[in-house]
């Protein structure tokens, strides 16, 4: 039992404080039993009050530890460290969240704000007398890395990792790698040819003794968890009626780099599907770069005016895609200036929902402006309207840019400009459980602090699969992905959360309830002395608590959320 | 500190903004020796000054200050504050040579408790460049209250050497006798991560920037809503009115031929509505509206984070600022191409903020031996494989991180970092050449 406790109730600079009285609430918990310090803090997680945490410790004496602070999703681990910093056992600090839960949920009652709030830091001083030490597990980790995709991103991130002396699978579905990336000809901003690129990063890594490519192949099953995944792939035959190969391996860290697909339109949006001459962006890049000859044409037609729609599929306020998808405005101009420059007679009209050619992009979105290209735009509320008139393709608009004015432009060719949307197929994720955001595209644990990291632990993400991204952007976000799941199995050795299910044996009579409750197949069944009870799996088990309440005979405790220090959390709440 | 400072790294890291920190942490993480060097007096750059960052709203310092922290205990890490790279350079393969100049700071960092008597004492006042020129400072200082290292500065050219500080110190850690230290060091790989500088309103006469008091910065408005923030609440400084009719001017030095940089900035959209919906929670009474040419909110979260500013009430005009004047009683008209209607309007509003773009920081290439290091078009450290290899400079061994390279926000900042230190590292696995 705690009789030493610390208090450190933060004001997290006015994110707290502004809406519960932190005074307040450190002198409502000052005389706990076993609280034997409490004091706020402007900033918990400065260097100076960590500094001041670790000196009370030592100099109070203090046997538990606790801030009242922000989510526990963001600084828990912050805290975990100062007091084991301070020579304490890590795993005896608690955490109260009085941020999420109190000031940022009830901004509009101060007085109940910090009520609430007083409540959570009495709960977390009852776990923290309770709080025993734990110690964490070790492991030997695989040190062979996977990376699911073989675009441009799950390239570059298997040429980094190889770069880096670790061993690398690279497991792509297509026959071929490159993904979108080679299917595009010349590039925005260098120029170079998207499948050039993506041969000379191939080129990179074919033939390294470190890097294993397996083409027209797919990860069918996963299990396991960092350090230790077992992967399935299926291979295609390499001839027709031969069986697919069937392959079980290893790995200690996966990078998932399965990256989007294009748009697709809706039969009839836009006229699509309805005339020959509605065609997508990269249906006409590819257009653009396989034409030769000083005339563009198109199913024998000649292509004078070219007509872009833009945000096709992309922020659509009451459609499945509010997002921007990015990179559709600087390509969808970078194509119609290489068109402009590469047949006669072009004429480009971009009607546009506000050009998004951000940084250095903006001097194509320029360079077009000069070259005479004509740019209308149009709301949301008033979307263009295609029609035939005269034999002749019409497009309405209004236009914002000549004070609402309703004009109409011929086309030859109308160009959707669509933009990226998750993958429709989503098995990767669904095996290995990584959650997706409202875009539908996988999130990453935090967007500034774990950017490339998912909340299944060894699991990054690379390129667009987490979000949309030009082709820049994926390999930065890929080469960050492989850094990350280097440094995470790099050492040869893991280190577990010890907070994990513990079954009491004696009391077990196997009912199989826990095995169907917990998400991670942690749970299984063995005889010990003539007895079935139920065994965990320390390095799976992920302590998340679902089999502790569904056990008829409770048998089972969670390690650092044990029966003891909740129940005394909610005498306290309730 | 002095006796971690060694002769030999693996890697120097110049800047320790956001994406240096990110990029020095990734490498020392990996196990390598990382010398991170910073001409401020505070590890964090532009970012550990900020309010909230967009579009989670998370609080700035709250990401900032436990990297910072982070960084600065970590052992594979040696940190030189106040302190200039003055030259640099390549003897070889994974062999360079850095020039340091570290400028005295008249502060034994390790016996200062920032106790701020120092402070107190000290008969100087001037105006505070870390709340950018919202209040005065004095000659004795610590930078701001989450400054790491947190502890007090002599700013010596506004120092009258009166000794009051010294005076009144109880642990003695101020002392003028400190000189600049002059270093050569060697190490195996760079990162530059020099970061950007904020535009010069100046250059736009028109806008009445240091003329009119209440047409301020983007930059000077971040700190008033920062957590450690001057005032408190929000102010106008003409007549410290709290303000109830707020226009952002965007573009202002961005996409712009007459001051020489037709680029887009990339963040001051975003910044500016993340304002917006942080004044209309501020001062719920209060109107704000944005002057923009296009909303660029291309980012994951953003284009959702612009319809919810539009859902809060947020006024968005499409419309090019012409020209700010002021009437007598502090507020100003302004004179706009309004696209809606299609002439030209005014507005009165009672306090302007002019959402000042991203400017490169070319001095970089100076430290190189001539014409090594390649700028780009707008002197931004050239990207010599932008699509296959974005951090990589024209000089092999040498990469670059964050905005040192173009303007981009914190998310793309942290993953060009990543992308750097990945690069470095695989650079310093390359079997060394005899």
């Amino acid at each position: 039992m705690k009789e030493r406790i610390g208090v450190y109730v933060c004001h997290c600079g006015g994110n707290i404080s502004d809406y519960v009285d932190v005074e307040k609430v450190c002198r409502a918990v000052e005389n706990e039993d076993g609280v034997v310090l409490a004091r706020t803090t402007l900033f918990a997680c400065s260097d100076s009050n960590q500094n001041e945490m670790i000196n009370d410790i030592k100099e109070h004496n203090l046997d538990g530890v606790i801030v009242a602070s922000c989510s526990p999703k963001l600084h828990l681990a912050t805290f975990r460290n100062v007091t084991e910093r301070g020579e304490l056992n890590k795993y005896t600090y608690v955490h109260a969240n009085i941020r999420e839960q109190a000031s940022w949920a009830h901004s509009d009652d101060k007085t109940g704000a910090t009520e609430k709030a007083i409540h959570l830091v009495k709960a977390a001083i009852a776990k923290s007398r309770y709080a025993e030490p734990l110690y964490p597990y070790w492991f030997e980790a695989e040190k062979t890395i996977a990376v699911i995709g073989g675009g441009i991103a799950g390239m570059k991130a298997t040429a980094s990792l190889a770069d880096k002396n670790s061993n690398v699978v690279l497991i792509e579905k297509e026959s071929r790698l490159g993904g979108h990336t080679a299917e595009w000809g010349s590039l925005a901003m260098t120029d170079e040819k998207g499948y050039e690129l993506t041969e000379r990063i191939a080129g990179d890594i074919r033939n390294r003794e470190n890097i294993f490519i397996l083409t027209g192949a797919e990860v069918i099953s996963t299990k396991g968890s960092i350090g230790n995944f077992e992967i399935r792939i299926r291979k295609k035959p390499q001839k027709e009626g031969d069986p697919s190969e069937i392959m079980v391996m290893k790995i200690g860290s996966i990078v998932v780099a399965t990256g989007y697909d294009h748009y697709s339109p809706k039969d009839g949006e836009y006229g699509f599907g309805n005339s020959d001459w509605v065609i997508t962006l990269p249906e006409f890049k590819k257009l653009v770069d396989s034409s030769t000859g000083k005339i563009l044409e198109y199913k024998g037609m000649r292509i004078s005016n070219v007509v872009y729609i833009y945000c096709v599929g992309s922020r659509q306020a009451n459609g499945g895609n509010s997002y921007c998808s990015r990179y559709c405005c600087t390509s969808a101009i970078h194509t119609a200036i290489e068109a402009k420059k590469k047949f006669n007679g072009i004429v480009n009209i971009h009607l546009n929902r506000g050009i998004r050619t951000y940084g250095k992009q903006e001097l194509l979105y320029a360079e077009s402006l000069q070259m005479g290209d004509l740019y209308l735009q149009f709301n949301e509320e008033s979307l263009p309207k295609i029609f035939v008139k005269k034999q002749k393709m019409v497009i309405a608009v209004k236009d914002i840019l000549s004070a609402g004015k309703e004009l109409e432009v011929e086309a030859d060719l109308v160009v959707l400009v669509t933009g990226m949307v998750p993958r429709s197929d989503r098995s990767v994720g669904s095996m290995l459980k990584l959650p997706k955001g409202r875009d539908g595209f996988y999130n990453e644990v935090h967007m500034k602090l774990r950017p490339v990291e998912t909340v299944i632990d060894g699991v990054t993400i690379a390129g667009t699969c987490q979000g949309p991204k030009n082709i820049s952007e994926s390999v930065n976000s890929a080469l960050s992905a492989a850094t990350k799941s280097y440094s995470l199995i790099s050492k040869g050795t893991l280190e577990t959360e010890p907070i994990i299910a513990k079954i009491d044996q004696e009391n077990c009579s196997w009912c199989s309830k826990c095995l169907n409750a917990c998400p991670f197949d942690a749970i299984s069944k063995e005889a010990v002395h003539n007895r079935e009870v139920a065994i965990v799996n320390a390095s799976v088990c992920k302590g998340c608590g679902m089999c502790t309440p569904v056990c008829p005979v409770d048998a089972i405790d969670l390690t650092g959320y044990s029966s003891k220090e909740m129940m005394s959390m909610i005498d306290v709440l309730v | 500190m002095e006796e971690r400072i060694k002769i030999e790294y693996d890697a120097l890291v110049i800047g320790a903004g956001i994406a240096g920190g990110e990029a020095a942490l990734n490498l020392a993480n990996t196990g390598y020796k990382v010398l991170l060097v910073e001409k401020d007096h505070s590890l964090g750059g532009k970012m550990i000054l900020l309010s909230k960052v967009f579009p989670t709203l998370d609080c700035a310092a709250c990401i900032t200050t436990p990297k910072v922290s982070e960084i600065a205990r970590h052992k594979n890490i040696t940190i030189f504050t106040e302190s200039e790279v003055t030259h640099v350079s390549k003897r070889g393969q994974n062999n360079f040579t850095a020039e340091i100049t570290k400028k005295p700071r008249y502060v034994h960092v390790a016996d200062c408790t920032a106790c701020q008597l120092c402070e107190k004492a000290c008969p100087v006042n001037v105006t505070d460049e870390y709340q950018y020129g919202l209040i005065g400072r004095k000659a004795a200082f610590i930078p701001f209250s989450i400054a790491n290292p947190k502890a007090a500065v002599i700013d010596i050219e506004n120092c009258t050497l009166c000794g009051a500080c010294e005076r009144v110190c109880p642990t003695h850690c101020i002392d003028f006798t400190m000189e600049t230290e002059l270093y050569e060091l060697k190490m195996k790989t760079v990162i530059l991560a020099t970061g950007f500088r904020l535009f010069d309103p100046l250059e736009i006469p028109r806008y009445g920037y240091g003329q009119y008091k209440n047409v301020i910065t983007s930059m000077q408005m971040e700190r008033e809503i920062a957590p450690t923030r001057p005032y408190n609440t929000i102010l106008r400084p003409g007549d410290g009115k709290v303000p109830d009719k707020i226009a952002y001017v965007l573009c202002t030095g961005s996409r712009d031929n007459t001051v020489g940089n037709p680029i887009c900035s990339q963040i001051c959209c975003m910044y500016s509505i993340k304002q917006a919906q942080l004044l209309m929670g501020a001062l719920p009474m209060a109107d704000v509206t944005i002057y923009y040419i296009n909303i660029r909110s291309f980012g994951k979260g953003f284009e959702e984070f612009y319809q919810q500013a539009k859902g809060m009430g947020v006024n968005f005009i499409k419309g090019k600022i012409g020209k700010i004047t002021e009437k007598e009683n502090g507020n100003l008209i302004l004179r706009y191409e309004d696209i809606s209607s299609g002439v030209v309007s005014e507005a009165e509003h009672d306090m302007v903020v002019l959402s000042v773009g991203v400017q490169s920081n070319p001095a970089v290439s100076n430290i190189f031996d001539a014409g090594s290091l390649k700028l780009d078009f707008h002197r931004f450290v050239a990207q010599k494989d932008l699509m296959g290899s974005p951090s990589k400079t024209s000089i092999d061994g040498v990469f670059v991180a964050g905005t040192a390279s173009g303007p981009m926000d914190i998310p793309d900042s942290i993953l060009s970092a990543g992308s750097a230190s990945s690069e470095a590292i695989s650079y310093l696995s390359q079997p060394q050449q005899q």
